[in-house]
């Protein structure tokens, strides 16, 4: 059980440096891609270029791209699961 | 200098070729000759050893233990012993907790020289003569005979998602580096750049992320 524990612990901290890196790469993108937008003319906002970048990134933090993140703690604990059953019982 | 930096990425590569092929799982076709348990003192080779069984008592410093043994023979009349022991919840990540249930599948599988019923043995790690280390079984099962072609799909997996890892690291790397890392020190370096500095300028003039890139690294070259 105690070794359980750590697997869970250390687990849950590796995870959650990997979700903020993956969130802070994917927020960047969504940055780049907006200022891009605006650039080529694309975009038109009352308040000009930051006002459109900074609706555009509220719209990604409701968005279920930044949603899909949250995968990073699901997935690894299915395979663990998936794993325990094919080692031992199948 | 050249030889330095050579010989240390090849020492790189060997680590990680050498922990891969120790911990990702390999096929083994061979005929079990007997299964059986023995007393193991732990020495030097003791990383090379598993933990005690989930669930059972761990002394602080647990030096002696039994051991459960497979012990085979190769299609080319070879030996080969494996150690059959949990991983629990603990590394390499395989989750086994059946090496009680795995030696008595083993034990049902036993045959003899004159009428052998080959068998996979799915396992990870090395046998070594000189440490006294084996490979630890993981899963048995009949085999269709002693020429049957395994087809690694859990090491491509594996590997695969390695590499994608990898590619994704590197592209997060190089998001931080144009869009944190970038803008503040090709501020701090803009008076000497632009004394003649033709990468520097060609830089900044650069519009995307791509040409900004690019710019980039023609400045390492030149």
């Amino acid at each position: 059980m105690i070794a359980f524990l750590r697997l869970a612990v250390i687990g849950f901290v590796v995870l959650t440096v990997v979700y903020w890196l993956i969130s802070l790469y994917s927020r960047s993108l969504r940055r780049e891609a907006l200022e891009k937008r605006w650039d080529e003319g694309e975009g038109d906002a009352a308040g000009g270029r930051d006002a459109y970048i900074e609706a555009g990134m509220r719209a990604y933090e409701r968005g279920l791209r930044r949603r899909l993140i949250g995968l990073v703690y699901i997935v690894p604990a299915v395979v663990v699961m998936l794993l325990i059953w094919l080692n031992n019982y199948s | 200098m050249k030889y330095v930096k050579w010989t240390f990425y090849t020492l790189i590569a060997l680590t990680v070729f050498g922990f891969l092929h120790y911990v990702l799982p390999q096929h083994d076709i061979v005929r079990i000759t007997d299964t059986d348990t023995r007393r193991i003192d732990f020495g030097e080779n003791s990383i090379f050893w598993a933990s005690p069984d989930a669930g059972t008592a761990t002394a602080p410093a647990q030096v002696t233990r039994d051991v459960k043994f497979i012990e085979t023979i190769r299609p080319n009349g070879r030996p080969m012993v494996y150690r059959n022991e949990d991983t629990g919840w603990i590394w390499p990540p395989y989750f086994k907790f059946d090496s009680y249930n795995l030696q008595t599948e083993a034990s049902d599988l036993r045959s003899t020289s004159a009428d052998p019923r080959w068998v996979v043995v799915t396992h990870y790690g090395w046998r070594n003569e000189f440490f006294t280390i084996f490979p630890n079984a993981v899963d048995v099962r009949l085999a269709d005979g002693p020429d049957e072609r395994i087809i690694p799909w859990a090491n491509i997996v594996i590997l695969t998602l390695l590499a994608v890892a990898g590619i994704m690291l590197r592209r997060m790397w190089l998001q931080f580096r144009e869009r944190m890392l970038d803008p503040v020190f090709s501020n701090a370096g803009e008076a000497w750049d632009d004394a003649g500095d033709r990468a520097g300028a060609a830089r900044r003039g650069a519009r995307t992320s791509w040409g900004r890139f690019k710019a980039w690294l023609r400045s390492l070259g030149g």
